[in-house]
């Protein structure tokens, strides 16, 4: 794997409310918890988070509410200016932007989806797709080419005079993806996309939205507190609790090897088996003999030669390298959900 | 050449004084409006004619005592019913200031004072002497005013002075002020019903003699001075001792800026002169016929060709 | 005493609560009012002596006359008069009711105005609008008031516009700069408190007599709300469409423009709403300083005792208002709709060419047909003497005759007149004591320290004596209007049905012009101090009788529930529950009935009284601007007082109630 430049990379970023919180943020002495902080008045919404997303990644930011995902990621898009700390996006200080470069920044960069949509109310769903083209004062021809391009891409064809308010919830989100994607940003912030909406609709605009990016393969950033959410989707997931980010992994380390009382507590109810890949259990040191399984199956994948296998240790194979063997009875404790 | 412009600098010269005596300025006339009948008609009437002549006309509707005010400002340009009683004050201050002029007075005679309606003599068979009044008082009571007699006087910005008068000649009333002309039709009309004898400040010409017909109250006759000198009237210690007068004039007046403006105009107004009688059909026309002002003049118009075609040249 | 001290304020853990300071100062009022009684209190403490009190009205005049004259404002305003108003008023004029100015069109004629406006209404909100909306119209023309109504209406729609201009311009400012909104917000709480009067004489003053006057009158009277409602509409933007928005690359200015604006636009249409409304009640009491039209033709039958033409003007100006709100509340919740794709161009704008086609049909007819262009007095349908007959003859009937006058008698004589006295009795800083003993009981220290400031400056404008009338009946016409409203409201609460009544009449009751109901007054109770707090209390009436319904139907359905599966009695779910839980509401609805006391006391002048109102009659017909302004400002204090405390009480009951 080639090191590029992470295309959202931030350091020590503080966000805090409340009244003057830079001059509050330079006196307050190290190690303050956010309730320290909360006694002083002020809301630690972001604290000390450094955290990159490479280029092409998912990374999912997970948290109940009021932890603060939202809100780090309105820092990176620049709704929310930081206290301290740096965010650059592609390479450029977000902090030192003038308004325009700003305004260009997500003219042409960034996307952003909503979890109540955020639809304008007074536009058909066709200008509602439209309008960050014609923010960026596209000819009426072009923005309506493309718009009915996206609203295809989302499958909302037939629907572009509709009002938002004709629409269900599932529909409208379509048309806040599309609106997303209508300036086809490099870099897309999902906030909570689906959490508004039914279960089973939820599902089918997950699966919608894997699909999608697997056409576009955009730097996604991706809020949820759906951890089965998070699990399914993320190349990587970062937990966040009181504004600080608790850990930040793949999700196999992060059921396996929790890094605090606080994210083992979220894994705890987790189906693993389904999560947890044949890579991670794979021990180097270890000999396996016989038939090899693929290193990027899950152990819900295998459960059934699990079962069969009279083997203590399996080889696990990525491509056509032998990466290790994994212990059968660890497997099988995953399996089974046993501690 | 030469020739020729200089006839048409002669020619032009010589039109140009003719021109500017003939034409009024094409600037409206703006007539003022009050809220009472006779001079509703009458503004209207007068605006008609000057319209007759070719000049813009536009009503405004004021105050009638801010209207001096006004017409000396020349924001509106003329008045056309200066009563004596109730805007000789304001019409006097407004000509020591400045900008206002007289413009004559209508052949008709003004009265405001105590009245009133003719169910009242049948209950007090004396009046309409004022002493009579004075022995009926009980009739007049009220709820509120206890066995003193109540006499419904005008507002009080409009300063008849009852209560000076009640006091000056030690009569058994009280004087209490309406808020509005509307209040005191309203109590006449309230005492219509059942024919309760009633007392309260009038004046003429307006359409309540149509309606209601009455009497004034014959108080002391006015006597120059009468508001000035305790001397004058029957009480040597007291001002307003005496009745109003029973002939006020009804002036004219308008913006000094008039003559100059709209001459023609101002040469009509000066020679137009109304009588009682007809002001009082032209308050008939809307008040008893219930006709639109503009409706009223142009009918008063036609009917009354003889006196207007007159003033025109 | 017992009732100031009953309220007590949540959450003010100081030594000693506001109810505690003011039980002491009612205290002290109380001692200080015996020993007037007695006769041992010092005569400066009763009341101020005239050479203390400053020449308020002489300042104000000599800083009028700075403004006006030396720094050149009245240059200005003139300017602005003669020139762009007076042209877009003339332009609307002639093109309503053809005053000669240009652009010299024929007035349009009535029928095109009543088919347009048909369409209109059934665009917007059916066959029972459209029915509303041209039925008005066809009326005023049968009753032969089309050319007043137009004047009226060709103000109406110069004004409206400008006051919307206005006021959402400053609105937006308000909410975008803090500095703004701090500046504003006083000076709208006065002007929404200040007499009307007030408003007329500076506006003749700047703007010259007559329209121009009157719809700069207007304007200001009608920009109040819509400031607040655009600034509430735009704070209540969703943040999520605006991150959206900012997500998309608006610049601050497509923000506004694309997505404020439009997302606020409910709140921004019912501020129009009632722009609209207000504009046709100031234009109809604008008649005062030369505004022709409705109003003027409403003060000019009035003048001449013609009770049947007024109550048709009064019923005119109701229709149009009544139309006016609806359609602008019908046009509130239209919301857009989209055509399926493939609608012809004729399809999409149906209502637009059918409207058009009207207006130019009945246009043309007009020039054929007399009839259909214009109705004149002799050929209209007006009934007005008929109607004059019959409310005489109805005042005439013995029992209404023998019951006002005992009401008159006992009101007068036993309630009226002794508690004016009573009132007047009372050393002025007694008064001032008892009334922020009120406030600060009601509505905490705040409340009672601007009261004191308040009332002190009443005090020290040396109005006193009519200020204090001016309060008095305010305060009995409210305390009869709670006597009698309160019951209405309870009892019409009961049933959907009647509610939709009784809210009905309410409105109706409302917008009907103010000063016709004195009349009717007049006749029934003479010209006492009766037939003034009568008129005032219809006014009154109205927001009791309105928020105590609304107060009522809003309480929880489950509150209710729980408390009929109690087993709670008809009277015991009202009592502990119902009312109990509407008493924020109503409170709302008694300080506007404080409101609209205040506003109709000062209208009531006209039937004579020794209050302020008088004073500002007076001040009406001269260019006294000083004692105008201190006359105003002493109604507006008074008001903006009760304002305080009330709202300051109700808010905290809210929030105790969590609703």
């Amino acid at each position: 794997m080639t090191k590029e430049a992470p295309v959202i990379s931030c350091k020590n970023v503080w966000k805090i409310f409340g009244d003057n919180p830079e001059a509050y943020l330079k006196k307050m002495p190290a190690g303050h918890t956010f309730d320290d902080i909360r006694a002083d008045g002020y809301i630690a919404g972001v604290k000390d988070v450094s955290i990159e997303v490479a280029r092409g990644e998912m990374l999912v930011i997970m948290g109940l509410s009021g932890s603060g995902k939202s809100t780090l990621v309105r820092c990176f898009s620049r709704l929310h200016d930081i206290t301290g700390g740096t965010i650059e996006v592609e390479g450029q200080d977000v902090m030192a932007l003038s308004e325009k470069e700003l305004i260009d920044l997500r003219r042409n960069k960034m996307g952003m989806v909503f979890q109540s949509f955020g639809l304008l109310p007074h536009r058909t769903v066709l200008d509602n797709v439209a309008f960050p083209l014609e923010m960026r004062g596209q000819d009426r021809h072009t923005r309506r080419e493309r718009a009915l391009e996206v609203i295809k891409l989302v499958g909302l064809e037939g629907r572009e005079d509709y009002f938002p308010r004709e629409l269900s919830g599932g529909q409208q989100q379509r048309v806040g993806i599309a609106r997303s994607l209508a300036i086809e940003p490099d870099i897309w912030f999902l906030d909570e996309p689906f959490s508004a909406l039914d279960p089973l609709i939820r599902r089918e605009m997950q699966d919608e939205f894997l699909r999608l990016q697997e056409m576009l393969g955009k730097t996604i950033v991706f809020i949820t507190h759906d951890f089965d959410e998070a699990l399914r989707l993320a190349d990587r997931i970062a937990i966040m609790k009181d504004g600080a980010v608790e850990q930040c992994d793949t999700p196999d380390q992060i059921v396996m090897n929790p890094a605090t009382e606080y994210v083992r507590k979220f894994t705890e109810d987790i189906d693993k088996a389904r999560v947890v890949h044949a890579s991670i259990l794979a021990e180097a040191d270890a000999k396996g003999e016989g038939e090899p399984v693929a290193a990027a199956a899950t152990i819900h994948d295998l459960a059934g030669a699990l079962i069969a296998d009279a083997r203590d240790y399996i080889p696990v194979q990525d491509g056509d390298a032998i990466i290790g063997a994994l212990s059968r009875q660890k497997a099988l404790k995953v399996l089974v959900g046993a501690n | 050449m030469k020739k020729l412009g200089t006839a048409l600098a002669t020619g032009v010269l010589a039109l140009a004084p003719l021109s500017a005596i003939a034409a009024d300025s094409s600037d409206p006339i703006v007539i003022p409006i009050h809220n009472w009948s006779s001079q509703i008609v009458m503004s209207n009437v007068v605006g008609q004619i000057f319209e007759e002549m070719g000049n813009s006309v536009e009503y405004v509707t004021t105050d009638s005592q801010a209207v001096y005010e006004s017409v000396r400002l020349g924001d509106v340009t003329l008045e056309l019913e200066v009563w004596e009683g109730a805007f000789g004050a304001s019409f006097r201050a407004a000509l020591e200031k400045g900008g206002i002029v007289d413009v004559g007075d209508h052949n008709a005679v003004t009265r405001e004072d105590w009245w009133y309606p003719m169910w009242t003599k049948d209950a007090c068979p004396g009046l309409p002497s004022w002493e009579a009044l004075n022995d009926c008082a009980e009739l007049f009571a009220t709820a509120e005013t206890g066995s003193k007699g109540r006499y419904l006087d005008g507002p009080v910005d409009w300063l008849k002075h009852g209560k000076e008068r009640v006091e000056a000649l030690g009569m058994d009333f009280e004087v209490i002020n309406a808020g509005s002309a509307a209040a005191l039709w309203a109590e006449i009309g309230a005492a219509e019903a059942d024919k309760r004898p009633i007392v309260v400040f009038n004046w003429t010409p307006n359409f309540a003699e149509a309606v209601w017909p009455g009497e004034f109250v014959e108080f002391p006759v006015w006597v120059d001075g009468c508001d000035k000198d305790p001397a004058v009237g029957p009480n040597p210690t007291a001002l307003y001792d005496c009745g109003n007068p029973a002939d006020g004039y009804l002036k004219k007046a308008a913006w000094d800026g008039m003559e100059a403006k709209w001459p023609d105009a101002y040469g009509v107004l000066e020679k137009i002169s109304f009588t009682n009688p007809q002001i009082a059909e032209m308050a008939r026309l809307v008040d008893v016929d219930e006709l639109e002002p503009d409706e009223a003049a142009a009918e008063w118009l036609e009917a009354n060709e003889d006196v207007w075609k007159a003033w025109l040249n | 005493m017992a009732v100031l001290s009953t309220n007590s304020v949540p959450g003010e853990p100081k030594q000693y609560s506001s109810t505690q300071v003011g039980t002491w100062l009612a205290l002290i009022a109380l001692i200080m009012t015996g020993l007037q009684y007695a006769g041992m209190l010092p005569a400066l403490l009763h009341r101020l002596p005239e050479n203390w009190i400053p020449p308020f009205a002489i300042w104000l005049d000599a800083a009028f006359n700075f403004i006006r004259t030396d720094l050149g404002l009245q240059k200005l305003t003139r300017w602005f008069a003669e020139g762009p108003l007076q042209f877009m008023l003339d332009t609307t004029a002639n093109l309503l009711y053809g005053k000669k100015r240009w652009p010299r069109f024929e007035q349009i004629p009535w029928s095109a105005i009543a088919a347009s406006a048909a369409v209109l209404g059934y665009y917007l909100g059916g066959w029972r609008l459209a029915a509303l909306a041209g039925g008005t119209f066809v009326w005023t023309a049968l009753i032969g008031q089309w050319k007043d109504a137009m004047e009226t209406m060709s103000v109406l729609v110069v004004a409206a516009p400008m006051a919307f201009i206005i006021g959402i311009g400053l609105g937006i400012a308000a909410w975008k700069y803090v500095w703004v909104d701090r500046a504003i917000k006083p000076i709208l709480s006065i002007l929404q408190t200040l007499p009307f009067f007030t408003y007329l004489l500076p506006a003749v003053i700047f703007f010259k007599v007559g329209p121009t006057a009157g719809a700069v009158a207007t304007i200001i009277y009608a920009i109040p709300p819509m400031i607040l409602m655009t600034t509430l509409g735009l704070k209540k933007v969703s943040p999520e469409v605006v991150e959206a928005g900012k997500m998309s690359g608006s610049t601050r200015w497509q923000m506004l423009r694309h997505v404020y604006i439009p997302a606020a636009r409910t709140e921004i249409l019912v501020g129009v709403n009632q722009v609209i409304m207000l504009c046709l009640a100031m234009v109809v009491l604008t008649a005062f300083i030369g505004m022709p039209g409705l109003g003027a033709k409403l003060l000019a039958m009035m003048g001449s005792f013609k009770l049947g033409r007024s109550f048709e003007i009064g019923v005119t100006i109701v229709l149009l208002a009544v139309t006016l709100d609806r359609l602008s509340k019908a046009w509130v919740v239209k919301l857009p709709e989209h055509h399926e794709k493939g609608t012809p161009w004729w399809k999409r704008h149906i209502y637009l060419l059918v409207g058009l086609a009207a207006f130019v049909f009945f246009t043309v007819l007009g020039q054929f047909v007399e009839w259909f262009a214009e109705i004149g007095r002799r050929q209209s349908f007006s009934q007005g003497k008929e109607i004059d007959t019959a409310i005489k003859s109805f005042l005439a009937f013995d029992i209404v005759k023998g019951t006002t006058e005992q009401i008159r008698y006992v009101l007068n004589v036993w309630v009226l007149n002794p508690f004016r006295d009573f009132l007047l009795s009372i050393p002025t800083f007694g008064f001032i004591l008892f009334v922020v003993a009120g406030a600060l009981a009601l509505g905490g220290k705040r409340s009672g320290i601007y009261a004191a400031i308040f009332f002190g400056l009443v005090a020290l404008t040396g109005w006193w004596d009519r200020s204090v009338i001016t309060l008095y009946s305010v305060i009995s016409a409210v305390t009869l209007a709670m006597i009698i409203g309160l019951p209405v409201g309870v009892f019409a609460s009961r049933s959907e049905a009647w509610s939709r009544r009784v809210l009905l009449i309410c409105d109706t009751a409302q917008t009907f012009p103010s000063f016709i109901y004195l009349i009717p007054a007049i006749m029934l109770f003479g010209i006492t101090a009766t037939s003034v707090v009568m008129s005032i209390l219809i006014f009154a009436m109205v927001p009791l009788v309105r928020y105590t319904i609304e107060g009522l139907r809003n309480v929880p359905p489950e509150m209710t529930e729980a408390a009929d599966m109690s087993g709670a009695t008809k009277m015991q779910k009202l009592w502990s529950v119902q009312l109990p839980l509407a008493l924020p509401t109503m409170a709302v609805g008694f300080n506007q009935a404080i409101m609209f006391a205040f506003f109709m006391v000062i209208i009531a002048a006209f039937i004579g009284t020794q209050d302020l109102g008088q004073e500002l009659q007076k001040t009406l017909a001269g260019t006294d601007l000083g004692k105008n302004f201190v006359l105003g400002i002493c109604v507006s204090l008074m008001a903006l007082t009760f304002d305080m405390a009330i709202m300051t009480w109700a808010e905290g009951k809210k929030r105790m109630l969590g609703l």
